[in-house]
């Protein structure tokens, strides 16, 4: 046997252990509360270390050739930290910042659950005036200072309100999802690229540890700032957005409704995505003035909405493309498979043709975008199958784009009208299905993908605005995005690629739009409204033999799309295929970035 | 059947009203420390209502039948060593460790749970009339039983849980009385691998000293031999161990060595929780104005830090009725130990009373700069749904022990 300790001990050894460990304790918080109290307490109530948060410089945008679309620029904020501020000064203050009366004490009674050590914004962006009266009557403004924060700032005539998007103040619930990150007050993305990218846009904040009184009040700075964590600024993003093509867009939809949508075929790279009409930025980059979101509210036309991206209507003619790839690929036609057009086609009703085109193949019947060609053609498809086509270009569903504003539109199957009109439903509908009209709603960014499908044969990427980002070195990564591939024989494409080309080269119904030394391929459609006069659609790629570009126009309410929507696409091909036709050289430095990340785009 | 008997020969109500009083004070605490608060404002109101469900289950634990005990022992340790593994698995990383199992909207630490079961499956062992921990085997199989679930932890890892795990062990082995060469074999490994945190120099005095030990207790070469090898492996081992640990308690470790060595990250909250006590003087600063506290200086503070909180707005006489009340609550416990039925609940009541000790110790000794600051929180009076429920099953497992101790007499 061992020595040991007997129960007995056993039991005093463990009292022992306790009433050691208590006797330290109560010895300790003696020493430190009684004892060495007054010193704590100076520390406590002089020169306790505070960090203070220091908001990251937000990431820039930048064109496919690096030209500045929107920026950071240095702009006051006037700020009230609740605990120190005295309400007698609201009006005088409302004032001086030209904010709403009443807006103070709304702003403290919002706020009112945090912390009142946390200073609020009354105003960003405030006027030098201001910062100078405050400046002078510092002393009878307690808990009132301001600093210089970072707002937004679009340097170039490129507006891209709908793409850039912009930020507002986090709200309570986000901040309660959130909550490692922000503190009340910061900003957050809230549409556009500003939201999806928010996490790469925002970099890492910063830390300054300064000395603070028990009052909060800033004595110094600890160690003279040798241990502040400086803020990382955030990514750079670079855009596929081409900024002289969006502007020339813009400035061609100016005055009316619509949207045009213009996609690299190789790469899905969205080098246009503009809407009409457009809202200003500029007004949102601080606290937006109430009468400005009015008159947007009440704009019937809606300006924040994305109609690139989120109005849905009948493709029109242009879905006749689709019907011819579905029928080809199917087998039901051949290229040399006539159907005769009498000027209109009889089921249960008369369906008209403009015009009596007499015997044609599909290739004439795309040229001349005959109806009653495709009237027939849609019976021969069958509806189930003409929408796994659809799905297969993109149409009736969302697409993936990078940024949260879309819509997925509709394509119909028999399921759906057995659900509508019953199971007898009536087959009539069929037949304007066949020409892009009825219960069929696609977006221009389908529009322009399923033209930039077409135009690289069926093999194309997720389309994206944003192609990548710099770092601090200025060096560029690429985002990778997902491989699209239709899974359609080359000879599909050939066949109504060809009848594109006609429609603007041969005897089509775009030939005004013809340019002798660039072959452009198109194909024109008109949208039925009800409520008012047609929309104008027109979608197209060029160079015919070479892809490079393809562009979807939407014009709301104007009529025919061969008139009003072709000269818009011409005048954004002829742009972009003539600046890089003539003199190569000068443009080899600056896309000496994007032809990197092409190549490692068809790598994978 | 005797029915009249005074409520005090059933029910510990010393015990019972020093625990509720802890948490009083502890739901005074978190409501300062949480009141200004954005995300954390609702923890008064959930630890309320935490505390509701952990008397339902308390009086429940209370009333069952004490041999259950005993039966549950084994599936409740095998249990605990599945739910230690799935957690390694499927657990939610919070603050560093993946300690955390979700179910549905409710979640808990398994470490929690495996304090109790391990509780119950090393007493049941020890208990037995076989064991007999002058045999070398016996005492690595209760080490074994022990150290599994340490293991586990670690991997998350958790250091804290580890900790009382530790003491749990040796409360157990000690209260069953191994003999000195016995706790000198158990305790050395663990001496040896702190001191070689701190450097050669002290790894070999820590060696030095254990060949001291062995050639004391004379006992024949090859075991003196192989604990001597066993000494010096965990002293190297203790960088692997060391390396598993997550960067923050590596860090806090460091700064636990060198207090001076980082003043702003893990030592930051060593500093201001001090002066957060320390400026709290005798009477304290009062309710909702300890500057440090409603300033947000320590983070966390309802949590590992909540003595803070009382030390700042409740001063000397706060503290020290919060460590008069663990006192009364220790005491009281090692005192019914020994009038347990039989060595199974005596030793359940010692491993119960060593859970309640170690945190205790660790948790007010960081707040006071004692010892470093590893993440544990304080019984009854941290904030916490999860740690008042197994505190209070705990609490309802010891009075269930006492109220069968006195209907048997």
């Amino acid at each position: 046997m061992s020595a040991r300790f007997s129960p007995f001990d056993r039991k005093k050894i463990f009292y022992g252990i306790i009433l050691a460990v208590v006797s330290v304790y109560i010895f300790k918080l003696f020493q430190m509360q009684i004892l060495a109290h007054a010193q704590f307490d100076a520390k406590s109530s002089d020169n306790s270390i505070k960090a203070i948060e220091q908001i990251a410089l937000r990431g820039v945008f930048y064109d496919r050739n690096l030209q500045l679309l929107v920026e950071n620029t240095p702009a006051y904020t006037v700020r009230i930290t609740p605990a120190d501020y005295d309400t007698t000064l609201n009006r005088k203050i409302e004032t001086v910042l030209d904010l709403e009366s009443g807006f103070i004490s709304n702003m403290l009674y919002k706020n009112r659950v945090y912390s009142k050590f946390i200073p609020l914004r009354a105003k960003r962006g405030s006027d030098f005036s201001a910062i100078a009266w405050i400046e002078e009557n510092k002393e009878h403004l307690p808990g009132v200072d301001y600093v210089i924060e970072m707002q937004r700032g679009y340097p170039d005539s490129v507006m891209g309100a709908h793409v850039f998007g912009y930020s507002k103040e986090i709200s309570p619930q986000q901040l309660k999802k959130e909550e490692q990150y922000y503190q009340p007050g910061d900003l957050i993305g809230s549409i556009g690229l500003e939201k999806k990218y928010e996490k790469d846009l925002r970099g890492e904040k910063g830390y300054d540890y300064i000395l603070v009184d028990s009052r909060r009040r800033e004595v110094g700075k600890y160690k003279n700032g040798l241990n502040d964590v400086p803020s990382q600024k955030g990514k750079d993003l670079v855009l596929s957005l081409d900024g002289e093509l969006q502007r020339i867009a813009e400035v061609e939809l100016n005055g009316r409704a619509g949207a045009v949508v213009a996609i690299e075929p190789a790469t899905g790279e969205v080098m246009v995505l503009a809407s009409s009409p457009q809202f200003d930025l500029n007004q949102f980059s601080y606290v937006t003035p109430r009468d400005y979101l009015r008159q947007l509210l009440n704009d019937p036309l809606k300006p924040q909405y994305n109609r690139a991206t989120m109005s849905a209507h009948p493709p029109g003619s242009t879905f006749k493309l689709l019907c011819a790839i579905a029928a080809l690929d199917l087998g039901v036609i051949t290229p040399s498979t006539t159907l005769f057009c009498g000027g209109s086609f009889n089921y249960g009703r008369s369906f008209k043709c403009h015009g009596s085109h007499g015997s044609l193949n599909v290739i004439q019947a795309i040229e001349k975008s005959c109806n009653v060609f495709f009237y027939q053609l849609i019976f021969k498809i069958g509806l189930d199958n003409l929408k796994s086509y659809a799905t297969r270009f993109g149409f009736g569903k969302k697409l993936g784009i990078d940024i949260n504003e879309e819509m997925r539109g509709l394509i119909p199957n028999s399921a759906y009208y057995e659900k509508i009109y019953g199971k007898n439903w009536p087959q009539g509908i069929l037949v304007s299905l066949g020409i892009g009209q009825g219960e069929i709603n696609v977006t221009p960014l389908q529009l322009a993908n399923y033209c930039a499908l077409i135009a690289n044969n069926g093999k194309s990427f997720v389309p994206h605005l944003v192609k990548g980002y710099l770092d601090e070195n200025k060096k560029f990564h690429s985002y990778k995005y997902k491989q699209v591939n239709v899974g359609i024989k080359q000879s599909v494409f050939d066949v109504v690629k060809e009848g594109m080309f006609l429609v603007v080269n041969g005897a089509g119904t775009a030939t005004h739009v013809r340019i002798n030394d660039i072959q452009i391929a198109g194909k024109t459609g008109t949208a039925q409204n009800p409520h008012g006069k047609d929309h104008a659609l027109f979608v197209a790629f060029a160079p015919y033999g070479n892809p490079k570009i393809a562009v979807a126009v939407l014009v709301e309410n104007v009529g025919f799309g061969a008139t009003w929507a072709a000269p818009i696409a011409k005048k954004i091909i002829e742009t972009y295929v003539r600046r890089s036709m003539p003199k190569k050289t000068e443009h080899v430095e600056k896309n000496k970035i994007e032809v990197q990340q092409g190549a490692e785009i068809f790598a994978d | 059947m005797r029915i009249n008997y005074e409520l005090n020969d059933r029910f510990d109500l010393t015990i019972f009203l020093s625990a509720s009083l802890l948490v009083i004070i502890g739901l005074f605490a978190i409501y300062s420390s949480t009141q200004n608060t954005i995300t954390q404002k609702g923890n008064f109101d959930k630890q309320l209502i935490s505390w509701g469900i952990s008397l339902f289950v308390f009086f429940f634990i209370f009333a069952l039948p004490t041999k259950l005990l005993k039966l549950t022992a084994v599936p409740a340790y095998v249990l605990s060593i599945l739910l230690l593994l799935v957690v390694l698995v499927i657990g939610r990383r919070i603050g560093g460790a993946r300690s955390w199992i979700a179910l549905g909207g409710f979640s808990f630490q398994p470490a929690e749970f495996a304090k109790l079961a391990t509780i119950l499956f090393l007493s049941h062992f020890l208990s037995r009339s076989e064991t007999d921990l002058d045999n070398l085997k016996d005492i690595f199989i209760a080490l074994a039983i022990g150290m599994t679930p340490i293991a586990l932890i670690m991997l998350e890892p958790d250091l804290g849980s580890s900790f009382v795990f530790i003491g749990v062990i040796l409360a157990l082995l000690f209260w069953k009385g191994i003999s000195l060469f016995g706790l000198a074999v158990v305790l050395s490994p663990g001496i040896v691998a702190v001191a070689s945190l701190f450097g050669p120099i002290y790894f070999a005095v820590a060696i030095g000293l254990v060949i001291v030990i062995l050639f004391y207790f004379k006992k024949d070469i090859i075991l003196s031999g192989s604990i001597l090898a066993l000494n010096i492996a965990s002293g190297f081992f203790v960088d692997n161990i060391y390396n598993i640990l997550s960067p923050h308690q590596q860090r806090r470790i460091q700064t636990f060595i060198d207090p001076n060595a980082d003043p702003l990250g893990s030592g930051y909250n060593a500093i201001q929780a001090k002066v957060a006590i320390g400026s709290g003087g005798f009477f304290g600063k009062g309710f909702l104005h300890g500057n440090q506290t409603q300033l947000q200086f320590i983070p966390e503070q309802w949590t590992d830090f909540i003595f803070c909180v009382i030390g700042e707005e409740f001063g000397f006489i706060g503290s020290i009725f919060v460590i008069i009340l663990f006192l009364i609550l220790f005491l009281r416990i090692l005192r019914l130990a020994s009038f347990a039925k039989n060595e199974f609940l005596s030793l359940v009541i010692i491993g119960i009373l060593a859970v309640f000790f170690v945190h205790f110790l660790v948790n007010i000794g960081m707040a006071i700069g004692i010892l470093p600051v590893i993440g544990i929180p304080l019984p009854f009076v941290s904030y916490g749904g999860s740690s008042l429920l197994i505190n209070m099953a705990l609490l309802g497992i010891i009075l269930n022990i006492y109220r069968s101790s006195k209907e048997s007499t």
